[in-house]
């Protein structure tokens, strides 16, 4: 209940810094929104040239598509902490963070909001209910519950791994490249899975689960139901993800050195 | 009354790696680095009790703010034992904080980009200062700290002395019983300065404040504290008051004579050579500074009036800041 109060305020914290900046917040509404228009614009075009890709219609990989975005739009508004061994290790923010009676991490989350990311997850509504009325899909009362669940599955998913990749930093302080590299891979989630080889699947189901973002819950409504033991796996991965990526934070924290003054 | 602070045998070790020069030391680095282990704290032991103001003061590298970050709950420490406020800082971190005000001087606790009040704000939520309790409290401290008139404006627009009476109140909002300021007054005026040492006093006084204090400025802390807790390289090598430290270090007085003509170290040497006296020339020509038990003055005086022609003489005393010089120069204490 605390931690809830407390994120409110941090959220109110966040729209009045940003409705303090009237143009700043025009221009950058203006270009959020360019920039989804220009995502949509730019998946239509590529997929005009599938039609058909091992099995799935082109119709369906825009509807996957559709879906990454929405969990990937959750993950960037409050998980987005790539800078974080820039600004908080490097720094030395991470000292005034360890001295609030709040959990870091938390801390840190609220900290790095963005909360207009979440234009995002519109983009790809937008997307799943064209591909969707296109592919004539049934939905039932209750879908919305599941895809509401399975939005929150993917969005730990990703927050786990990248919360993961940040602990690094409490155990080597060089900079790395592997949140780049990361985003790439992520990326692979939002493909039917089986166009990849066995090793690539193996990977992207089991070590860095980008696939329960993607492909595997769209299955579902999709009506694949030969996916649907994957599909409803999702918030599980995300969970055992999660609590595998706070259980290493709480590690690193042990380890944290502290930026010298 | 109970101590807020027993710290025994305190210790933390850094592993580092020293990198050898040269392209080729770097890819031998590639391979095998040299760790050395470097001992920051080394084996530190001391008390403190409810309301003390200490002084905690060492040279850059001294291990000070590794030392406030173990106590405040910010590293673990290699060994030892740290029990502050009752707690194991690092075991029970956040329930320990709500119990301690931290201040760093060269760090900002407030958000950048947010008018004061609504720093203050958020951190009442984190800290969960009721209503009634913020309005008793930080009324006070507003008022006194004199910041009432840039409660609305970001902090990114104060200048230092304005934010550091922020930080300070910031760090009050939930009236711990302890304090932790590592270099509090860092690049103020003296103005500010004595307005924060005012109101460290008086929190000190109403609420028996604990307050542990690092600084450059030994102002500060002839200000404030009666007790200070020297250390070097890792280890304390004074704690005691700092007026036992002046008599035992600084009993004697300096005279700093400037003459009209110029004279050489060897007459003056000769002149007093019964008494026991240095000498050592100052900065500017002809001027020269003698070190002198109080009871020589009138008789060093009188001996060197008679001989030289003077422009000018001046007594001091001993600053406790040379006295600090001289305990790090000779690297322990004696007495």
């Amino acid at each position: 209940m605390f931690y809830v109060s407390v994120f409110f305020q941090y959220m109110s914290q966040y729209l009045k810094t940003k409705l303090q900046y009237r143009t700043d917040l025009l221009v950058e509404f203006f270009s959020d929104l360019m920039f989804q228009a220009v995502n949509l614009i730019f998946i239509l075009v590529v997929f005009g040239h599938t039609q058909v890709l091992n099995g799935w219609t082109r119709d369906e990989i825009i509807f996957i598509y559709g879906f990454f975005l929405v969990p990937f739009a959750v993950f960037g508004a409050f998980f987005n902490i790539w800078d974080f061994n820039e600004r908080y290790i490097v720094r030395g923010e991470m000292d005034r963070v360890l001295t609030r009676p709040v959990h870091s991490l938390f801390q840190i989350v609220l900290e790095r909001m963005e909360l207009e990311s979440l234009l995002g997850a519109i983009t790809g509504i937008i997307i799943m209910i064209y591909a969707g009325s296109r592919l004539d899909l049934v939905f039932h009362w209750y879908d919305i519950f599941i895809f509401i669940l399975f939005v929150l599955g993917g969005t730990l998913v990703y927050a786990g791994i990248f919360i993961s990749l940040a602990t690094i930093s409490f155990w080597s302080d060089a900079r790395s490249s592997i949140m780049p590299m990361m985003y790439n891979i992520g990326n692979y989630g939002r493909y039917p899975i089986d166009i990849y080889n066995r090793v690539i699947r193996y990977i992207l189901t089991w070590i860095l689960p980008f696939a329960f973002v993607g492909v595997y819950p769209s299955a579902y409504f999709l009506g694949k139901k030969e996916w649907y033991g994957y599909a409803f796996l999702t918030p599980i991965m995300g969970l055992i993800f999660f609590t595998i990526a706070v259980f290493l934070w709480n590690a690193g924290v042990k380890r944290y050195r502290g930026a010298g003054n | 009354m109970a101590n807020a602070i027993e710290v025994e045998q305190l210790r933390k070790e850094f592993k580092s790696y020293s990198s050898r020069s040269g392209l080729m030391g770097a890819f031998r680095d590639l391979f095998t680095r040299n760790y050395k282990i470097i001992r920051a704290v080394n084996d530190i032991s001391f008390t403190v009790k409810q309301g003390e103001m200490v002084g905690y003061i060492g040279e850059n590298g001294a291990g000070k703010s590794t030392t406030i970050k173990m106590l405040t709950g910010i590293l673990t420490p290699t060994s030892g034992k740290i029990i502050v406020n009752g707690m194991n800082p690092h075991k029970e971190r956040e329930k320990f904080v709500q119990t301690i005000g931290v201040v760093f001087g060269q760090r900002s606790q407030l958000w950048w980009d947010i008018a004061v009040q609504e720093s203050f704000r958020l951190l009442k939520k984190v800290y969960r200062v009721s209503d009634q309790a913020y309005k008793e409290h930080m009324e006070h401290v507003i008022e006194t700290l004199d910041i009432g008139p840039l409660l609305d404006k970001p902090v990114r627009k104060l200048s230092l002395g304005q934010r550091m009476r922020c930080e300070l109140a910031a760090a009050l909002i939930h009236n711990p019983p302890l304090l932790f300021l590592d270099e509090p007054t860092i690049g103020l005026d003296v103005l500010v300065k004595l307005k924060i040492r005012k109101f460290l006093k008086e929190i000190n006084e109403k609420y028996n404040t604990t307050i542990l204090l690092t600084t450059h400025d030994i102002s500060d802390i002839e200000a404030l504290c009666e007790r200070v807790i020297m250390l070097d390289e890792g280890k304390i090598i004074y704690d005691g008051s700092l007026q036992e430290l002046k008599t035992n270090w600084g009993e004697g007085k300096q005279i700093q004579f400037q003459f009209a003509q110029e004279v050489i170290q060897e007459e003056l040497n000769i002149l007093t050579a019964d008494l026991k006296v240095q000498w050592q020339a100052g900065e500017r020509v002809n001027v020269w500074t003698a070190y002198v038990l109080p009871t020589d003055v009138s008789d060093v005086i009188g001996r060197v009036v008679a001989k030289y022609e003077m422009k000018d003489i001046n007594i001091n005393e001993i600053s406790t800041e040379e006295i600090i010089r001289n305990i790090y120069e000779e690297g322990a204490v004696h007495g």
